[in-house]
């Protein structure tokens, strides 16, 4: 089907678009000890280029500690029938300063452009909220998670943006009883979002004390939405399953009412689905075994920071960001996934100290996959002061991104030689690189209304 | 006013208004500072008291150990004496710690949930 807004009819038609050939991801140098900006980084991917693997662009930031962390699209398939819309505008949280950063990337993708900022303390005074995660739009409209209040005091909120980037104020009626705010993802045809639990800025922020979590002070609880209504309708308490329970997708179908939440300190993959009779069900259907640590008091858990689903709704990825390891499993069948793929690329673990020649600080954490679903980029660094901690070897060595080939038909997952960004190598010192987006719109971008 | 010295900038001193948090007085004498939220909450700006007091009331970052292990956050903190301070990640040696591998004792938490240490 042909038409003239941003994006694709259908998750089958996104499938079939021209490969990849320009990546965006962010780095930071916020917690580094090097005083210079976080930046926006345009990675070449195209394999025919000479300058295929390498950083070919760097728009810095006006200011100094943001940490640029995640990213989002001012338009997407939401938008398919819409012509006045264009998936023209990346927008960059910065989940310190609050500032929310709005780059250009159509008039020249190669070197993108900042069109315009939302200042941190604009967003503070007009709808007391900060910590700005995850940005997703519907239609024209632009929906924002923020993880506390103007003091990073949880549960924050939602901030609304209309489609010239203007703050409208706060998105949701009512928070009813969340206690905290992580990520979102809706599935309009059943009207039902779905949001997930980090901590409260003021928690997370400074790092992570494994004790506060027996405090009650992060998230074990996933939250669905009546989407029109925008306030929250039932909570799902999942206990020492669901342990942070972070990174929310639903299936790409958008008559699908599966979807799936990574729980990182539990490591266990969380699914839902709405029964015959309508009523909302979960359960657990991965867990990720605690590993034992020669020289730890404690064992180590896998902490499954992300996940991600094939365009076809056929593969889950996810990463153990401590113990090394990225894994695609089969879930066909969403209640029995079967693990199909594994790679090996840092962790504490000692499996894959080297990939590709470049000695490894982190573990496998965020990841973006091609359209078509056979190529994964992964990059290595989680939050600087969470860096800091578990990883301190980062401040010197950096981040790093690297590329593995999946097998879309038959399942499998194996490292290619010939790509690795190495961000320990850049120009003002070793930057930490993070959330991926092409774009064309991605795996992780896209609703369908 | 008071006097701050910075350790490790060559003890460069700097006299500052000690009603106003010292990254905003650093800043405005021209030191480069890192500093992220500036409501005491990220850590981002901490850095290492060497001597003297300072009023850190509004900080909700650190938890007892840090404190007890001298860190301060410069976006709240003020001082109430002449100070000796490290800034920079250069003096953030202790902030960071695997929490695995060593972990806290209920007095060590934050304020708001630690127990008193038991004598």
């Amino acid at each position: 089907m042909e038409c003239c807004g941003p994006g694709y009819s259908s998750p089958s038609e996104a499938i079939k678009a021209p490969r990849e050939k320009l990546l965006y991801t962010i780095a930071i140098y916020t917690g580094t000890g090097i005083q210079k900006p976080d930046y926006l980084a345009t990675v070449d991917i195209d394999p025919h280029s000479e300058t295929y693997s390498q950083v070919i662009h760097r728009l810095e930031m006006p200011g100094i500690g943001d940490e640029l962390h995640h990213m989002g699209w001012n338009a997407c398939s939401s938008c398919f029938d819409d012509g006045s819309m264009s998936r023209k505008y990346l927008l960059l949280p910065g989940v310190r300063s609050n500032n929310i950063h709005i780059v250009d990337t159509a008039t020249n993708p190669r070197a993108p452009s900042l069109h315009k900022v939302i200042s941190g303390a604009d967003i503070k005074s007009k709808t007391n909220l900060s910590g700005p995660h995850t940005v997703h739009c519907l239609g024209s409209e632009i929906i924002i998670s923020m993880l506390g209040d103007a003091k990073g005091e949880a549960p924050g909120g939602y901030l609304h943006l209309n489609k010239d980037f203007e703050i409208e104020g706060r998105w949701e009626n009512s928070m009813g009883d969340i206690k905290f705010g992580y990520d979102f993802w809706y599935q309009p045809r059943h009207n039902i979002m779905v949001s997930s639990e980090w901590a409260a800025p003021n928690t997370f922020m400074p790092g992570f004390d494994l004790e506060e979590v027996g405090h009650l002070k992060y998230g074990r609880e996933i939250h669905f939405w009546d989407f029109e209504k925008k306030e929250p309708i039932e909570t799902m308490y999942l206990g020492e399953d669901g342990l942070l329970p972070l990174e929310v997708k639903f299936h790409h179908d958008p008559d699908s009412s599966h979807g799936f939440c990574g729980a990182a300190l539990s490591s266990n993959v969380i699914h839902w689905w709405k029964d015959n009779a309508g009523k909302w069900q979960w359960e657990k259907i991965i867990d990720v075994a605690n590993e034992p640590h020669p020289e730890w008091p404690l064992p180590v858990p896998g902490v499954m920071s992300a996940i991600l689903i094939s365009m076809d709704d056929k593969y889950l990825y996810l990463n153990n960001w401590l113990h090394g390891d990225m894994r695609q499993y089969d879930i066909s069948d969403p209640h029995n996934p079967i693990l199909t793929g594994q790679v090996w690329m840092g962790g504490l673990l000692g499996k894959a100290p080297i990939v590709n020649g470049v000695k490894m600080a982190g573990g496998p954490q965020m990841f973006q996959l091609s359209l078509d679903g056979k190529r994964l980029y992964v990059t290595t660094s989680l939050f600087s002061t969470w860096d800091n901690q578990f990883y301190p070897e980062i401040r010197e060595q950096g981040g790093v991104m690297v590329m593995i080939d999946c097998d879309p038909i038959n399942g499998g997952m194996s490292l290619n030689e010939d790509f690795i960004v190495d961000f320990g190598k850049e120009p003002n010192g070793p930057s930490r690189c993070h959330e991926a987006r092409y774009p064309g719109g991605d795996c992780t971008s896209d609703i369908w209304l | 006013m008071r006097t701050i010295t910075i350790a490790n900038r060559d003890g460069e001193t700097f006299e500052v208004n000690s009603k106003r948090p010292i990254l905003e007085t650093l800043r405005d004498q021209g030191v480069d500072l890192p500093f992220g939220c500036k409501y005491g909450g990220c850590i981002t700006c901490a850095a290492k008291l060497i001597s003297g007091k300072v009023d850190q009331n509004r900080q909700v970052a650190l938890n007892n150990r840090q404190i007890n292990d001298g860190y301060i956050i410069l976006c709240v903190a003020r001082p109430l004496t002449d100070i000796t301070i490290e800034i920079g990640v250069e003096s953030h040696g202790n902030l960071y710690r695997n929490p695995f591998l060593d972990p806290l004792k209920p007095h060590e938490l934050k304020a708001d949930i630690a127990t008193p240490k038991e004598v």
